[in-house]
């Protein structure tokens, strides 16, 4: 979340002195909280809930990229799902050449960063719809080279990928695929959660909110942005890597034009700019359809996703976290005024 | 030229800038003392923002030059200049409003040397003292404001009053030599206006600078300002101490539209 070690008001507002002495306390609070909720899917649910619950954590690295570059820096891509893509394919061609997931990784890190600079340096001065626009046809364009590389990528046909094996943990297991995947979502989280606390971090909410104002005190704002596209963009293929190891096949509509816009949904209705709303939006993502499949009713998911989107954009435009914050708040600040009032 | 306290004189040369065939400055030659408060006046059109905005970069210059010291910044950008030590304030307050006070003041650390962004994002030793180093920084000034109580607020549940204050804190956090602020006062009621200025004259003695303020009130540019200089229609009118400025005929005449002494 955008630094809620800074963003969250102080009880009461009583102490007058500036972040002393909260870090440590915190942190602690926050990792038993995820070690928690991640203990939750292996001792309760059953192997498919599990292998689920592995691709919730796959898709929370891609939300959680995707969030530092629209929720933080106000940057819009259409192409997030298309570097989930660049990930996977890297993944599924490196695991073809005998190369294992470490080596996969390195290589999914690689690709996506000379992707992302492909894409971001020449649309460094743009932003909005021609930034969302070059994104596409960047998405586009990755649909047309998995095509018409059959030999190589499989093509419309998708392809079939070699499980992780990591010792004696495989991720053909879904209990094992989950404890996989862990690892990945829990760095990513920690790093998105420590971005709040740097310069880095509110240089990107300086572009988002005004760039004059950033640029009056100096930030770079086209390097900014690149910079978030760059995160981003290893943020989605690290999701990529995660997704095809997990699923174990891939195909082009699993990174096409409809997978991004989810993606983007996703970020919206959890909650954009908080790392909260990014893990609610990975949930959201992969768990909806599920929920639709199960009601026998798999086609209403792109239609209520819309109708949603709609509705958080003009009720809670602040996603569910948004929404979660007001209710607290509005709790909290009646017993702040009883404490006032004493 | 630089006092010794480091603060830099800021000079424009023939400054001319044009919106269209509108001319908004017209040769604009003046000089600002170093390390005192000046304040830039003048009625509505008179250039005043303008100015602002050709000395922070914010305008492309037509003619002309603008200086800090003996460093002539005019093929500067914005953000250079405010590398360079000019940074300023926007007259409608823009700010980071889903934030807290403490991440919009933290923003304005920029001007610090920073770690790059690998080193902050792997949280490398660098980046801690960095934090360190801002958070101190950060500190010092909503203190000096008054704005400590209020640091870990949302900006956009405060005040307006505060609300300036917080931009004027993200201004003054990094210690520049060149402050420019316009309408600093502005929305603010006569007790706001006074704490305002209170304040100003606070920051002005801890942290020496340059400092320029647009402003209307009459009484706070008096209270607050050693130095005056008066546009009117974008061209230079008259500058010089309050009393010498606002006992100017032409002045009164472009500013209440009467050469009226009821001010002087």
């Amino acid at each position: 979340m955008t630094g809620t070690t800074m963003t969250r008001p102080r009880r009461g507002g009583k102490n007058p002195t500036v972040g002393k002495g909260r870090g440590v306390p915190r942190l602690l609070t926050r990792v038993a909280v995820f070690a928690v909720i991640a203990a939750v899917p292996p001792l309760l649910f059953d192997d498919y809930w599990v292998f689920m619950s592995a691709q919730v954590l796959a898709f929370a690295v891609a939300t959680l990229g995707l969030d530092i570059l629209y929720g933080r820096t106000g940057q819009m891509s259409l192409a997030h799902a298309s570097f989930m893509g660049v990930g996977a394919y890297t993944t599924y061609v490196m695991a073809t050449n005998g190369y294992g997931p470490a080596m996969q990784l390195a290589a999914v890190i690689g690709v996506a960063l000379i992707a992302a600079l492909v894409v971001s340096v020449p649309t460094l001065r743009l932003s909005g719809m021609r930034l969302a626009l070059v994104t596409l046809a960047f998405g586009e364009l990755l649909a047309w080279a998995i095509r018409n590389t059959t030999d190589l990528t499989g093509g419309t046909q998708g392809a079939s990928v070699d499980p992780f094996l990591f010792g004696r943990l495989d991720s053909s297991e879904p209990l094992h695929a989950y404890l996989i995947a862990l690892v990945p979502a829990a760095i990513a989280t920690a790093f998105a959660v420590h971005l709040g606390r740097t310069q880095l971090g509110r240089r990107m909410l300086a572009v988002r909110d005004s760039e004059l104002a950033a640029e009056s005190v100096g930030v770079a704002v086209a390097r900014t942005k690149v910079t978030a596209f760059l995160i981003s963009a290893v943020y989605a293929g690290v999701a990529g890597w995660l997704y095809a190891g997990i699923t174990g096949f891939i195909a082009p509509p699993d990174f096409d034009l409809f997978a991004s816009v989810y993606l983007f949904v996703a970020v919206v209705i959890g909650g954009a700019g908080t790392v909260l709303g990014a893990w609610l939006g990975a949930s959201y993502v992969v768990l909806m359809p599920e929920v639709f499949t199960l009601a026998g009713q798999p086609n209403l998911y792109p239609i209520v996703g819309g109708a949603l989107l709609a509705i958080v954009a003009l009720v809670v435009p602040d996603g569910i976290v948004g929404l979660g914050r007001n209710v607290w708040r509005r709790i909290r600040g009646v017993r702040g005024d009883e404490e006032e009032s004493k | 030229m630089s006092t010794a306290s480091g603060a830099p004189h800021v000079r424009t040369e023939g400054l001319t800038v044009r919106y269209g065939a509108f001319q908004a400055l017209r040769d604009v030659t003046v000089s600002l003392p170093a390390g005192a408060i000046s304040g830039l006046i003048g009625p509505n059109g008179a250039g005043k923002t303008t100015l602002l905005n050709a000395i922070s970069g914010f305008t492309p210059i037509a003619e002309g030059s603008v200086h800090i010291g003996h460093r002539n910044i005019t093929a500067l950008g914005t953000r250079r200049r405010a590398l360079a030590g000019v940074v300023r304030g926007f007259q409608t307050v823009r700010l980071m409003e889903r934030e807290s006070v403490l991440t919009n003041v933290l923003v304005g650390t920029e001007r610090l040397p920073q770690p790059n962004a690998l080193a902050q994002f792997l949280a490398l030793p660098s980046q801690w003292r960095a934090r360190n180093r801002d958070m101190a920084a950060a500190t010092e000034v909503l203190d000096l404001l008054g704005l400590a109580r209020q640091a870990h607020r949302r900006v956009d549940e405060l005040p307006f009053a505060s609300r300036r204050l917080v931009e004027v804190a993200r201004v003054l956090v990094s210690s520049p030599s060149v402050i420019l602020l316009d309408e600093p006062a502005a929305g603010l009621d006569q007790e706001g206006r006074q704490e305002l200025a209170a304040v100003l004259t606070r920051v002005h003695e801890n942290h020496p600078s340059t400092m320029v303020v647009v402003e209307h009130d009459v009484d706070l540019v008096k209270s607050l300002c050693s130095y005056v200089i008066a546009l009117d229609s974008g061209a230079f009118l008259r500058d010089g101490t309050p009393a010498e400025v606002f006992g100017d005929r032409q002045v009164q005449l472009a500013y209440f539209g009467r050469a009226a002494s009821a001010d002087a």
